[in-house]
C-alpha cells in the first residue's frame, strides 16, 4: 500500500545529522556561556598592524568563475544521467551502450565547443 | 497513513509561494529563485502521484525536469549576469532597453 | 510516525519558502533555499525516491544554488535594503495567488487516485528505487534522454556565448 512506507534504512542518516546539529549548536552555546565578553574597538582593528581595508567587501568576480561553475552544473547532470544507467547495465547491455555512447557524443560537442572558444584557459 | 493529497496541499502552497515571489519581487535573483521554488512544488506533486499511482513515470518525469532546471539555470542566469553586469541594483522595473 | 516526519518535513519547507521570497538579501535567499532543497529531499524520500532525494541534493543544492552564488558575486549588486523590495502592484499578485491556492486546497481536497500501476511500494522496495527507475528510463525514454542531452548542449553554448561576450 503506497502511503504507509517509512524509509527504516535511513534512520542511521537521520541520527547522523541530528547528531552534527545538536553537536555545532551545543558547542556555540556552551561557549557563549561560558566565556567573558567584553568588546572593544581594537578587538575590531587588522592583525597584527595590517594595513587598514579600503573599499568595498563584495569585489567583483571575473566571469570565468561563472563560465566554470556552469560547465560543472550541466556536467554534473551528465554524470547524474550515467549513474542509473550503470546499475541496470548489466540487464540491458548492448543496447544501453549504445543510448549512451550517443548521449556522450552529444554532450563531448558542447565539450569541444567550449575547448575551441578557450573557456578553460585562465590567462 | 498519509493521504495523497496532503503531498498535493504541500506541493500547491510551494507553487504558490513562488508565484507569489515571481510576481511581486523587484529583485531578479529572488525572482529566479521564485521559479525554482514552483518547479520544486511541482516535482512534490508529481513525485507524490507517482508513488500513489504505483507508477514510475512521475518519477522519471521529475528527473528530467531537474536536468532541464539545471540547463535553465545555467543560461538564465548568463542572461542575468550580462543584462545587469553594468548596473547597481538588482531590480528589474530598471531595465528599460532590449540590448544588455 | 509518519505522519510526525511529514508534519516536520512540509512546516520547514513552508516557512523557508517565505523566507526565500520575503528576505531583503539575495544570499540569504539562497541559503534559506538551501535548507528548503534539503527538506523536499526527505520528502522524497518518505515517497520511496531516494534516488531522486539524491539527484535533488547533488544537483539543486551543490550544483544550481552554486551558480546563484556566483551570479550574485559577478554582479556586485549593492543591496539596496532600504529600497522598495515588491514592486507597485504586489497586493494585486497578492489577491491572484491568494485565489489561486484557496481553489487549488479546495479542488484538491480529499483527491485520492484509483489507478494501480505495476510499481507497488514492496516490488520497489525488493529491487531499489535506483534500479527500477533505470529499467524504466532506459527501456521506455530513450528519445527524452537523447533530447535532455541536446537540452544541455545547447545550455553550454548558449552560456558560453552569453558570457564569452561579455569577456571580450
Amino acid at each position: 500500500m503506497p502511503g504507509r512506507y517509512l524509509p527504516t534504512e535511513y534512520l542511521p542518516v537521520a541520527i547522523f545529522i541530528a547528531i552534527s546539529i545538536a553537536f555545532g549548536l551545543g558547542a556555540l552555546i556552551m561557549g557563549s556561556m561560558v566565556r567573558l565578553r567584553r568588546p572593544y574597538r581594537e578587538k575590531l582593528m587588522p592583525y597584527e598592524s595590517g594595513i587598514d581595508p579600503v573599499g568595498e567587501p563584495r569585489v567583483r568576480f571575473s566571469i570565468r568563475f561563472y563560465i566554470i561553475a556552469m560547465l560543472f552544473v550541466v556536467f554534473d547532470v551528465e554524470a547524474i544521467f550515467m549513474y542509473p544507467w550503470a546499475i541496470v547495465f548489466d540487464k540491458i547491455g548492448l543496447f544501453a551502450l549504445i543510448e549512451m555512447i550517443i548521449f556522450i557524443v552529444i554532450l563531448l560537442v558542447g565539450y569541444v565547443y567550449a575547448l575551441k572558444k578557450e573557456a578553460f584557459r585562465w590567462e | 497513513m498519509i493521504p495523497l493529497h496532503w503531498y498535493l496541499w504541500l506541493g500547491s502552497i510551494v507553487f504558490c509561494i513562488g508565484i507569489f515571489g515571481f510576481l511581486a519581487k523587484r529583485n531578479i535573483i529572488i525572482m529566479f529563485l521564485s521559479i525554482e521554488l514552483m518547479l520544486n512544488g511541482v516535482n512534490i506533486s508529481l513525485v507524490a502521484l507517482s508513488h500513489y499511482m504505483q507508477d514510475l513515470r512521475g518519477e522519471i518525469l521529475v528527473f528530467f525536469i531537474i536536468a532541464v532546471a539545471a540547463a535553465e539555470a545555467a543560461i538564465g542566469l548568463a542572461i542575468v549576469v550580462s543584462l545587469f553586469r553594468n548596473r547597481t541594483s538588482p531590480h528589474v522595473d530598471e531595465i528599460r532597453e532590449l540590448k544588455g | 510516525m509518519l505522519e510526525f516526519f511529514f508534519g516536520y518535513l512540509s512546516l520547514v519547507i513552508i516557512i523557508f519558502s517565505l523566507l526565500v521570497v520575503l528576505s531583503k538579501n539575495a544570499i540569504h535567499s539562497v541559503l534559506y533555499m538551501l535548507v528548503m532543497f534539503f527538506h523536499v529531499a526527505g520528502i522524497y524520500l518518505l515517497l520511496q525516491a531516494e534516488f531522486l532525494a539524491a539527484v535533488q541534493i547533488i544537483v539543486y543544492a551543490g550544483a544550481i544554488l552554486v551558480l546563484f552564488l556566483f551570479a550574485i558575486m559577478l554582479l556586485n549588486l549593492r543591496e539596496e535594503l532600504s529600497a522598495e523590495q515588491l514592486t507597485d502592484g504586489w497586493p494585486a499578485s497578492l489577491a491572484v495567488v491568494a485565489g489561486l491556492l484557496l481553489t487549488l486546497m479546495l479542488s484538491l481536497g480529499g483527491f485520492t487516485t484509483t489507478f494501480n500501476g505495476s510499481w507497488s511500494p514492496e516490488k520497489i522496495k525488493e529491487i531499489t528505487f535506483t534500479k527500477a527507475l533505470g529499467q524504466a528510463l532506459y527501456t521506455g525514454y530513450i528519445l527524452p534522454f537523447e533530447v535532455a542531452s541536446i537540452i544541455l548542449l545547447v545550455a553550454i553554448v548558449g552560456a558560453i556565448v552569453l558570457a564569452k561576450r561579455r569577456l571580450n
